[in-house]
């Protein structure tokens, strides 16, 4: 067996475990993960065929052979293939960093016999299926819907898998590629500087879009000459979306040359690039490979000096047994670079866009429009907020893991460990997303009624979504892993992230309803709103001590059953 | 069959090896002493090809590991203080997929699995997930691992932990039969002096990166001051450490 096989093997075979694993997991939580699951996909699915249907209606003007419709389909194609090559370089550039450089495994087959070539090849084998499987998710749906809506033969759907292959593999191959020159580079920079100036980039990104973008208004019939002149930037005959979009879609119209020759191209730069990383590799891995393993002790000393040196001054009025514990996770929180980082883009993000509702506000003239906005701030915010409970705060009880033995030890009660837990979620995330809401209201310039409802669900929203990270988090543990990121894709981990989505969207489905029922005047009594808003608020307050109390309840006990 | 040439490794200002010399012949058991973060580990990822050093050369059978990795780890075996195992495979799927790393034959990885699985005790779980091991036996699949290709060196960076007193027993005996009967050549290191001062036929004492001892178990207890055992002149020649 040669050295290649013999890797793609024993990963089968632990994909095969893993799969089987799932025998063992609560049946309730596989359920709803796969209900969940089918439920998004077929969400997708029926969004866009009704979507594309209206566009092909929309479109289709009597007397005018050209449909616009299925023009604009087209572009929107275009630029969606556009958009996810470009996260598939990203992407692939992060997960090569942790495949090629920092995986435990990766240390234990450098020792091994196997050339770099090889390795390479197996670990870029991986990267690919990491990075290409949410892709592929939610790409079915996708061309499904194109297929149907258009009524394209069987061919469309077969080149759409044949040209998917080469159409990742380039992005992988290219990532792979930047990112080993990178770590050959830039070794001798701190991780935490170059963060910084990621999140730099990521912000100015988003800044210089946000301007690029402010355009005029348009009316009805300017909308698509606008739309298309504006969107032919991003087709380029020279980069591999258009490529593939051309080939895919000439495959459509059963154009067999065409789409052979979009093939050939896109899958011989596939496979040029992916030879050229691999002879890449073979002068440039180990020397980064070995560059970045001392880049950890070259740190000798942590100065104790700022913030992190006065916590115990600053935090003096938190009360024992509570404050060693939240110093502690504030530490270990801020030292790891790649966990504030995340912080900062989603909410430096949120605040760059709020903070423009500025410029925007004047074409939100009507109230209707300005509490409806308001309501999706208060949703975007709250599924931030969720992303980042279900990525650190889901994870801190399975973290204390192999270290719980020193918890254990000290006179401190379970109850009051899971609870320092879910104060410390509240507190660290409520002072953000509470701001941003604010903020977001005032630029709106909203009603002192819709402006409080919602404050009133996002203070809310912080306790609820706390409530099932933390208690999730204790009744599907992983101590184990010491892996955050590993611990967060279990199945525990997605159950809290679809739990939390199913609550977000209850509490602002609810509230979006009432505002805007208000605004509209649907109510034919002024009493009736009242009526309505108190039961919103009601449902709102039981939801979320649902949310807090259950999964906290079953959290500890679960750690009270176990032994450590 | 192991050499270094002053080989020397730097992080920024921190020598971590300091033109180390030693020549390790074949057949021989050699230990590699030294107190917390004197350099023994950054050696050992030196000479399995883990890291490049800053200056120097290694020689693994005469092959210079920079130069040829491959060649060169193809006669070595290592066990790391923590090994990685791969707990979503079986013992013997795990087995196979080194024996796929290091091209051995179908035949040859039947037999030689029957024989390792049977010697380190492991026969009863072998068809088990790894994930279910105990440290111990853990660490007995490593050393069955690392033995599956038959190494002519073994670099083993502190073995002895999770292992019961048997199994050290175990394991030392095979180490040391090994050694005397195949000319096997062992690199260890530990710190657990009584065992070095048992078996090793050659002692390397390293302090701050630098190599302040070399030679035999009786050489290195001359050095002291004082007539004792190895543990005393250890300590005596560490003794500016900070560390514990």
């Amino acid at each position: 067996m040669n050295q290649i096989s013999a890797i793609l093997e024993a990963k089968r075979n632990i994909l095969k475990h893993q799969i089987l694993s799932i025998r063992k997991e609560s049946k309730l939580k596989v359920a709803v993960i796969t209900f969940s699951a089918i439920a998004i996909w077929l969400g997708i699915f029926l969004g866009l065929y009704e979507g594309f249907n209206w566009l092909l209606t929309f479109g289709s003007r009597a007397g005018i052979e050209v449909n616009f419709g299925e023009l604009l389909m087209a572009r929107m194609f275009m630029i969606l293939m556009s958009a996810v090559f470009l996260f598939l370089i990203f992407s692939n550039i992060l997960i090569a960093f942790f495949t090629l450089y920092k995986a435990e495994e990766i240390f234990f087959l450098v020792q091994t016999p196997i050339p770099f070539q090889r390795l390479f090849l197996v670990r870029f084998v991986e990267c690919i299926a990491f990075s290409s499987w949410s892709v592929a998710f939610l790409g079915v749906p996708l061309i499904l819907a194109y297929g149907l809506s258009l009524k394209a033969p069987i061919f469309f759907y077969i080149a759409s898998i044949i040209f998917f292959i080469p159409f990742i593999i380039i992005p992988a191959s290219w990532g792979n590629i930047i990112t080993q020159f990178l770590v050959l580079i830039f070794p001798k920079i701190k991780l935490r500087t170059m963060i910084l100036f990621g999140i730099l980039a990521v912000i100015f990104l988003f800044w210089y879009l946000t301007t690029m973008l402010k355009g005029t208004r348009i009316n009805e019939d300017t909308i698509l000459p606008v739309f298309l002149s504006a969107t032919s930037r991003v087709q380029s005959p020279i980069f591999p979306p258009y490529w593939f979009s051309e080939g895919v879609l000439k495959s459509k119209d059963s154009q067999f040359s065409e789409v052979l020759f979009w093939f050939m191209l896109l899958m011989s730069n596939a496979l040029f690039f992916t030879f050229l990383g691999s002879v890449i590799s073979k002068w440039i891995f180990y020397p980064g490979f070995s560059g970045l393993q001392g880049s950890g002790q070259r740190r000798i000393k942590l100065p104790n000096k700022g913030i992190l040196g006065r916590l115990d001054t600053l935090l003096s009025f938190i009360p024992y047994p509570y404050k060693p514990l939240v110093i502690k996770d504030v530490r270990m929180f801020w030292r790891d670079a790649t966990q504030w980082s995340q912080f900062i883009i989603f909410f430096g993000i949120m605040a760059i866009y709020i903070a423009n509702l500025r410029n925007t506000t004047k074409y939100f003239e009507q109230e209707m429009w300005r509490s409806f906005v308001a309501c999706m701030n208060i949703a975007s915010l709250s599924l931030i907020l969720a992303t980042l409970t279900s990525r650190f705060i889901f994870p801190l009880i399975s973290l204390e893991g192999h270290r719980f033995w020193i918890i254990g030890l000290a006179p401190i009660t379970l109850r009051q460990i899971l609870w320092q837990k879910f104060w410390l979620s509240v507190m660290t995330s409520a002072p953000f997303t509470v701001t941003l809401a604010i903020l977001s209201g005032y630029m709106l310039q909203l009603a002192p009624l819709y402006y409080s409802m919602t404050i009133f669900s996002i203070i809310l929203m912080n306790f609820g979504l706390s409530g099932l990270a933390v208690g999730l988090g204790a009744l599907y543990p992983s101590f184990e892993e010491d892996n955050p990121a590993r611990i967060v894709s279990g199945l525990g981990g997605t159950l809290n992230l679809l739990l939390s989505i199913f609550y977000i969207t209850v509490v602002v489905t609810a509230q979006t309803i009432i505002l805007q029922w208000r605004v509209l005047e649907q109510f034919t009594r002024p009493g009736y709103f009242w009526f309505a808003l108190a039961f919103v608020i009601i449902l709102i307050l039981t939801l979320t001590g649902i949310a807090v109390a259950v999964p906290m309840f079953l959290g500890l006990k679960n750690l009270q059953s176990l032994e450590y | 069959m192991i050499k270094t040439e002053n080989l020397t490794k730097k992080f920024g200002e921190k020598i971590a090896v300091n033109k180390l010399n030693i020549e390790v012949p074949r057949g021989t058991f050699f230990c590699f002493l030294g107190p917390n973060g004197a350099g023994k580990t950054t050696t050992i990822k030196m000479l399995t090809g883990l890291m490049r050093p800053t200056e120097g050369r290694s020689f693994i059978a005469g092959i210079d590991i920079q130069q040829d990795p491959v060649k060169a780890k193809k006669y070595i075996g290592f066990v790391p203080d923590h090994p990685f195992l791969y707990d979503k495979l079986t013992g013997r799927e795990f087995l196979k997929f080194i024996a796929g790393l290091y091209q051995i034959s179908e035949k040859e990885f039947k037999e030689r699995t029957e024989e390792l699985v049977g010697l380190f005790g492991l026969s009863s779980v072998v068809d088990q997930l790894i994930e279910d091991y105990s440290h111990g036996m853990r660490q007995k699949l490593s050393f069955t691992a690392c033995f599956l290709h038959k190494p002519e060196i073994v670099i083993v960076d502190e073995p002895w932990v999770g292992l019961d007193p048997k199994n050290i027993r175990f394991v030392k005996d095979y180490l040391k039969q090994k050694t005397r009967k195949e000319g096997l050549t062992v690199f260890m290191s530990t710190h657990t002096l009584s065992i070095a001062e048992e078996i090793a036929d050659v002692i390397g004492i390293i302090h701050q990166g630098k190599l302040c001892a070399f030679g035999s178990v009786d050489d290195i207890k001359s050095l002291s001051n004082t007539p004792g055992n190895l543990e005393d002149v250890f300590l005596e020649l560490t003794k500016e450490t900070d560390e514990v």
